[in-house]
Parts: structure tokens; C-alpha cells; sequence
């Protein structure tokens, strides 16, 4: 049984190096291809760098610049004439729109002026009118107090007529009337009021 | 009051016209009393000693004179006294006012009639009343008597006016 023990341990010996050499040849192969594939991509950039050179790139720089330019260029002209275009039609709508409203407006403002024109117009009338029959009554309220108050007066000067000739004799005359002079007059009074006068003495008593 | 006096069988004392207001009564009756001190101050003093008589008043005189009363005596003196506080407080006061101050004689006579026909002890209280011109506004309690020139113009408003309507109307043709 040793023997066939041994020579199954020989026999994975055996493969087991077998195996490690076919690994390592494996390993071998694919670090071969990888080394080729690098050399392949270092050839193309140096090719690369050698067609598309600093004077290369100059001269595409340069043609682009130009041609960047000359588009910029049209574009602008195109701008511009878009835009005087516009301005052109903007200002004719402008004047158009402008023109329009303030007609509207005119119209509106003369129609509104119109209109308190005719209102002031009525209003003065309506003043006139009040004005003329205030005056009216007031000229008739003041002839009638003129003759109110020329009445009064009137009135009041019959009224006061016997104080006005008192007052009058009073200041023309009033000193030079002597108590002495009027005794009579005063006790023909006395007596023709005596009755009454004992009456009320007699009363009061 | 004269009646009372004479219902009483008493005599009746007569009240000159001098005498003829409140005013009067009341300063007869002060100097009565001013009298009567000086005689109760004259009783007490020693004989020799008094005071001289105080002066009398020509009213006063003329009050005692006339009812015949000596002032000397206190009897006479104190009936006195009673009548003037009687004029004082019962006599009818008659107010009258005229246009300028009376003469005396003037107020005398105005008095004198209303002694003679009114009340034999009737007061007359004088009044001014400038704006009466002439006359006089008599006025008793209840009463009031206008006599004066004002009121005679007041009176015959109708003759005024009639006399100046004619005046107008002949100043109107005038001119």
C-alpha cells in the first residue's frame, strides 16, 4: 500500500508542476501581446504629433480665426440691416400708434371741453337766471322796507311829534318860563283834578 | 287826623306851609329831641352852670308860635313831639315835580291849597323833572297827575299835527 501511496503522491507532484509551467508560459504570452499594444499607440502619437505640428496648428488657428471672422462679419451686416429694419418699421408703428392716440386723446379732450363748455355755458345761464330773480326780489324786499321803515318813521315822528315840541319849546324857550307865571294854570289843574285826588288821598290813607 | 282831634274833643293843631314835607317833619322832630336832651341835661347841672339855650329854628318857632305852645315846657314840648311823629307817620305825602327849582312863596301857595282842599296835614315832597317844560306831574299813592306841558302836547296831537299839515301845505303853495 506504500507504494501505491507513493506513487500517487509522485503522480500530483507531477501534475502539479505541470500545471505551474503551462501558467507561467500563459503569463508570459499575455505580457508579450500588452507590450506590443503600447508600442503600437506610442508609434501613432508620435506619428500624430509629427503631421499635426506647432505650424500645423498655426495655420488651422489661423483659417479658423478667418473664417470665424468673416461669418462674425456677415452676421453683423446682417444684424445691422435687421436692425435698421426694425427700427425703421418701429418708428412708423411708433408715429402710427402715436398719431393715432393722440387723435383719440384730441378727440376725447375737445369732446370733454365741448361738453364743460356747454355746462359752464347752462350753469352761468342758471346763475344769471337766479341772479336776476334774486335781484328782483330783493329790489322788491327793499322798496317794500324803504317803505316800512318810511312809514315807521312817519309813524314814529307823529308819535313822538308832541315830545319833539317839548323839546323844542324846552330849549328855545324852557328858562325863561317862570314857575310863578304858571301857578294859575297850575291850580286851575288842581282844581279841576281835586275830586280825584282827595279820592285817592283818601283811598291811600 | 283833625277829625280824630276833634271826635276827641282835643284841640287841633295847625301845620304851617313853611312846614311842608317829610324832610321838615323829620328835622322838627330831631331838634325837638336835641331840646329835650338839652333841658334834661340843664335839670341835672347846677343853677348857674347850664349850657346856654341852643338856637331854635324859625320852623320850629313858628310851629310853637302858632299853636301856642311854650317850648320851655315839657308838657307842650312832648305834645308836640306826638304831633309831629303823628304828621309823620300818617299824613299823606304828595309828590309833585316841576320843571325848575320853586320859589318858597311859590311852594307856600301850592301847599296852601292842598291844606285848604286836600288833607289839612297833606306833605308835599318837591321833585325836578327838567323835560316837563311847564307845569307839573303830581303823584299821590295810587295816582299820578299829569299837568305838565308835555302831556298837554300829547293831548292835542291832532291839533299839532293839523296845525303842521296846514303849515306844509301853505309852504308847499308858497313855494
Amino acid at each position: 500500500m506504500t507504494i501505491w501511496w507513493l506513487i500517487l503522491i509522485l503522480s500530483f507532484i507531477l501534475a502539479g508542476g505541470l500545471a505551474f509551467i503551462y501558467v507561467a508560459i500563459r503569463l508570459s504570452r499575455v505580457t508579450t501581446e500588452k507590450k506590443s499594444l503600447e508600442d503600437f499607440e506610442n508609434a501613432a502619437e508620435k506619428d500624430v504629433e509629427h503631421i499635426f505640428n506647432d505650424e500645423f496648428r498655426e495655420e488651422l488657428r489661423n483659417r479658423g480665426r478667418l473664417h470665424f471672422e468673416k461669418i462674425l462679419g456677415e452676421n453683423a451686416m446682417f444684424l445691422q440691416q435687421d436692425l435698421r429694419l426694425t427700427t425703421s418699421q418701429l418708428n412708423d408703428y411708433m408715429k402710427d400708434e402715436i398719431t393715432k392716440e393722440l387723435k383719440e386723446a384730441f378727440a376725447n379732450y375737445e369732446s370733454a371741453i365741448t361738453d364743460a363748455k356747454q355746462l359752464a355755458v347752462e350753469s352761468i345761464e342758471k346763475t344769471k337766471a337766479t341772479i336776476d330773480e334774486q335781484r328782483k326780489v330783493l329790489t322788491a324786499q327793499l322798496e317794500k322796507e324803504v317803505a316800512d321803515e318810511k312809514l315807521r318813521r312817519i309813524t314814529r315822528f307823529d308819535e313822538n311829534m308832541a315830545d319833539v315840541v317839548n323839546h323844542y319849546v324846552l330849549a328855545a324857550i324852557g328858562n325863561q318860563i317862570d314857575l310863578n307865571d304858571q301857578l294859575e294854570y297850575i291850580l286851575g289843574e288842581l282844581e279841576a283834578n281835586k275830586k280825584y285826588i282827595l279820592e285817592d288821598v283818601k283811598n291811600g290813607a | 287826623m283833625a277829625l280824630e282831634h276833634q271826635k276827641s274833643g282835643a284841640r287841633s293843631l295847625e301845620l304851617p306851609v313853611l312846614i311842608f314835607g317829610p324832610v321838615e317833619i323829620h328835622r322838627l322832630q330831631r331838634e325837638l329831641e336835641s331840646l329835650e336832651d338839652y333841658m334834661t341835661q340843664a335839670n341835672i347841672r347846677e343853677k348857674g352852670k347850664q349850657a346856654p339855650l341852643p338856637k331854635t329854628s324859625r320852623l320850629l318857632e313858628g310851629l310853637a308860635g302858632n299853636n301856642n305852645f311854650n317850648l320851655l315846657l315839657a308838657e307842650d314840648r312832648k305834645k308836640l313831639a306826638t304831633f309831629l311823629k303823628n304828621v309823620g307817620m300818617k299824613a299823606p305825602v304828595i309828590h309833585i315835580s316841576f320843571a325848575a327849582d320853586p320859589s318858597s312863596a311859590f311852594t307856600a301857595k301850592i301847599v296852601a291849597w292842598f291844606r285848604t282842599n286836600i288833607h289839612p296835614y297833606a306833605l308835599v315832597q318837591l321833585g325836578l323833572q327838567p323835560s316837563i317844560a311847564a307845569g307839573c306831574v303830581v303823584r299821590t299813592s295810587n295816582k299820578s297827575f299829569d299837568f305838565s306841558l308835555r302831556n298837554r302836547f300829547h293831548d292835542k296831537r291832532a291839533l299839532l299835527l293839523e296845525s303842521i299839515e296846514g303849515g306844509a301845505k301853505v309852504s308847499g303853495v308858497a313855494k
